[in-house]
């Protein structure tokens, strides 16, 4: 007797060759980076996913409130905007994982007793937003000068309840797919390479996975599958940013 | 100066350096127990800290609060838009709408570009449609936007807030403050009004104290004002929807032959005619009106515009991109203001009620003699500073220019950079767009352009010059 495998409450499955975008399981959507954008902030820059697109802005290094301030590092205060609505705890949640990512490249030894804030507003949630949000931080911390260790990258991918992995979900997608992750990789110089290593042991840091944020219950077989689709992945969105950067920068000084 | 985000209910204004986000939802809930067929509006205002590194999170300041209410006098007490409308089962169901404003960039006027936000985002929020049905009769059935369209919500008038900050000992007034002007003012004033000389409210807190005609005379500029703004609104929100009507035809093909084989173009003219005829209570005026303007001139009786606009939205709205080929009521044609021409019928436009707040008139002579001066010198700021017009002349000019603009609202980059021989200087559409929405823009550029409306004239030596101090466009 075989058992079918019965999912609850998989209406409409999704199909992955017939993305309703037209897109491949491989394709990342169109991005789009602008920066500067705000005059009060000290940094900003808007990250666009297509239809999802988040403005992020930076201040600092600015003197940090008495209790919180740190005599060693700098603080770094994340604030999440919704679009709509009362903050609640998605948006604690997120706040807490783009610092932990940014405490990660922000060299805030440099700047004791100060905070760095970054706000983020969410002007449009289609699908991938902490993906498109990290990205978006990252640009405006740029803009804003605050020194670097690195850049990031982050991308997010869906699973499908047959096990077919796909990048970049959609709103609806994300609705109707099994689960999704979502990663933020270092972008280095040395990461940006876009060769994946031979084996997962013994891989160099900058390989390494900086943040990973999953909604749903996936196999481990999948989820590895996602770590490697979306490390590829995420080479393009680095190359793609520090190329609109160095665009933008070369037009201000020379040889920076 | 406004972009809509591409979205239903999402806008984004920029009013010089300042930027604030709306957004609109709405939900199904139950009724307050003593207005039990009405719908609700609520308005939250959040000064995010990405507008100003002293907004903090967590409670809302003074200001956050002082704000919220002005624009919730203006919109919701005011009853412009229409909350029995919202109801879908009285007593039990009713459309709550919220709208949510995120203050992005502060650089002064925060009121304004938060007011003008919020309308702009009630105007292009559509809503599911729903109906009653059922076994009961009680169930609703919210309809998803691929089954029906949605539908907007029924606003009566704009009520534009318009800010003024005092100096001196209160006789020196300034329009739309900027931040640096909002730190060393002596007091200010926000009017909320709409194109029909409406009062809807008025912010005077502390401050130094105005006297009566100052006040007086701050009431009849709001009153221009606002209708110029409300004009600027609507073109924004006329381009936010036949961008919609495109994506809806992109997705669509089938619509598209529906519309190529649809009736000429002079039907659904006639058709939103007769509806403004039927609706709006001048109709002498207006007869003398649609002979020379066309039926775009939105200041006269602009709630039966409205009505009209959600009927028609569909087919007029489609047909634009036909209309605007070749049809000379909307092409403006000739200007019919030559050099000589009397501006002394300044006061409102002839087609709508508000002949109550005649310009004052020294306002009324800077504007005349701004407004010669760049007819005489036939040039906009740009040729200005070619050697077509003399030394003396031009400082003059920049000068009366800078009179006139301290009456009106130059923060707009609503200014064409490029000179027109003759005539009365409008705003371009082209040029109401931010650089993101630069392609949309282009597309709908040359498909809607309300020229030739005299109406405007006023505010053409106005909107000329770009805002000194870098802020507005560059260009």
């Amino acid at each position: 007797m075989v058992m079918a495998k019965v999912e609850v409450g998989a209406a409409p499955s999704l199909n992955v060759a017939e993305r309703a975008d037209g897109r491949s399981a491989s394709q990342l959507r169109p991005l789009s980076l602008s920066r500067g954008l705000l005059t009060r902030a000290h940094g900003s820059a808007t990250w666009s996913q297509e239809n999802t697109t988040v403005l992020a802005a930076v201040y600092g290094p600015k003197p940090a409130a008495m209790k919180k301030e740190n005599a060693e590092r700098a603080i770094i205060e994340v604030v999440w905007r919704a679009k709509s609505g009362l903050s609640g705890s998605y948006e604690k949640d997120a706040e807490v994982v783009v610092r932990r990512s940014l405490e990660y490249i922000i060299l805030t030894a440099l700047h004791p007793n100060t905070a760095i804030s970054v706000i983020l507003q969410v002007i449009n949630d289609d699908g991938s937003l902490l993906a498109c949000a990290m990205n978006a931080a990252c640009a405006a911390l740029v803009d804003a000068g605050i020194p670097l260790n690195g850049l990031l990258s982050a991308v997010s991918c869906g699973v499908t309840h047959d096990g077919q992995v796909f990048l970049d979900p959609t709103k609806p997608e994300e609705q109707k797919c099994k689960a999704y992750v979502s990663f933020v990789f270092p972008s280095r110089r040395l990461s940006a390479v876009p060769e994946l290593p031979a084996d997962v042991d013994g891989e160099p840091v900058e390989y390494g996975i900086l943040t990973s944020v999953t909604r749903g219950a996936m196999e481990v077989e999948e989820y590895f599958s996602c770590v490697e689709n979306c490390r590829a992945a995420a080479a393009k969105v680095s190359e793609f940013s520090r190329s609109s950067i160095e665009q933008s920068l070369k037009g201000n000084r020379d040889g920076c | 100066m406004a972009t809509s985000n591409g979205e239903d209910g999402s806008v984004e204004v920029q009013l010089g350096q300042t930027r604030v986000l709306a957004v609109v939802k709405g939900e199904i809930t139950q009724p307050y127990p003593d207005r039990g067929n009405e719908g609700s509006l609520a308005i939250f205002t959040e000064f995010s800290p990405m507008g100003d590194p002293a907004f903090e999170p967590g409670r809302p300041s003074e200001m956050a609060v002082e704000l919220g209410r002005i624009i919730d006098r203006g919109l919701r007490e005011s009853r412009a838009v229409d909350t029995e409308s919202l109801c879908i089962l009285s007593g039990r169901s009713v459309w709550s709408i919220r709208v949510d404003i995120h203050i992005l960039d502060n650089y002064g006027n925060l009121v304004d570009a938060a007011n003008l936000a919020a309308l702009a985002a009630l105007l292009s929020y559509r809503r599911p449609e729903c109906t009653v049905g059922g076994d009961d009769g009680q169930q609703i059935i919210v309809h998803p936007p691929e089954v029906r369209e949605p539908v907007g919500l029924i606003i009566h008038h704009l009520p534009i807030a318009v800010t003024f900050a005092f100096f001196g000992d209160g006789n020196f007034q300034v329009l739309d403050p900027n931040l640096k002007e909002e730190e060393v003012m002596g007091g200010r004033i926000t009017i909320t009004i709409n194109s029909q000389g409406e009062i809807c409210a008025v912010q005077k807190g502390g401050g130094v104290g105005v006297s009566a005609s100052e006040v007086m005379r701050c009431l009849r500029i709001a009153a221009a004002k606002a209708q110029s703004m409300t004009e600027t609104l609507k073109k924004a929100v006329e381009i936010h929807e036949i961008e919609r009507a495109q994506r809806k035809i992109r997705r669509h093909p089938n619509l598209q032959n529906q519309i190529d084989t649809a009736s000429s173009v002079p039907n659904p003219i006639k058709k939103i005619e007769v509806e403004m005829e039927e609706t709006s209570e001048d109709i002498e005026p207006k007869q003398a009106l649609d002979t020379e303007r066309g039926i775009k001139d939105l200041s006269m009786s602009d709630s039966s515009r409205m009505k009209s606009t959600e009927t028609e939205v569909a087919e007029t709205l489609t047909e634009k991109p036909s209309r605007a080929g070749g049809r000379d009521l909307f092409a403006g044609g000739e200007s019919a203001w030559g050099d000589d021409v009397k501006l002394t019928p300044l006061k409102g436009s002839p087609g709508t009620r508000s002949t109550l707040f005649p310009l004052d008139s020294d306002a009324l002579v800077e504007f005349d003699v701004a407004a010669r001066a760049v007819l005489r010198g036939g040039v906009s700021s740009q040729r200005m500073s070619s050697k077509l017009v003399s030394e003396p002349l031009q400082r003059q000019i920049s000068d009366q220019i800078a009179a006139a603009a301290v009456y009106a609202n130059q923060t707009s980059p609503l200014i064409s950079e490029d000179a027109r021989p003759l005539g009365p200087i409008f705003p371009r559409v082209g040029d109401m767009d931010s650089t993101e929405e630069s392609d949309a823009a282009l597309e709908t550029k040359s498909v809607s352009q309300p020229e030739g409306t005299p109406v405007n004239f006023y505010f053409s030596g106005k909107k000329k010059p770009k805002k000194r101090g870098g802020s507005g466009r560059q260009d």
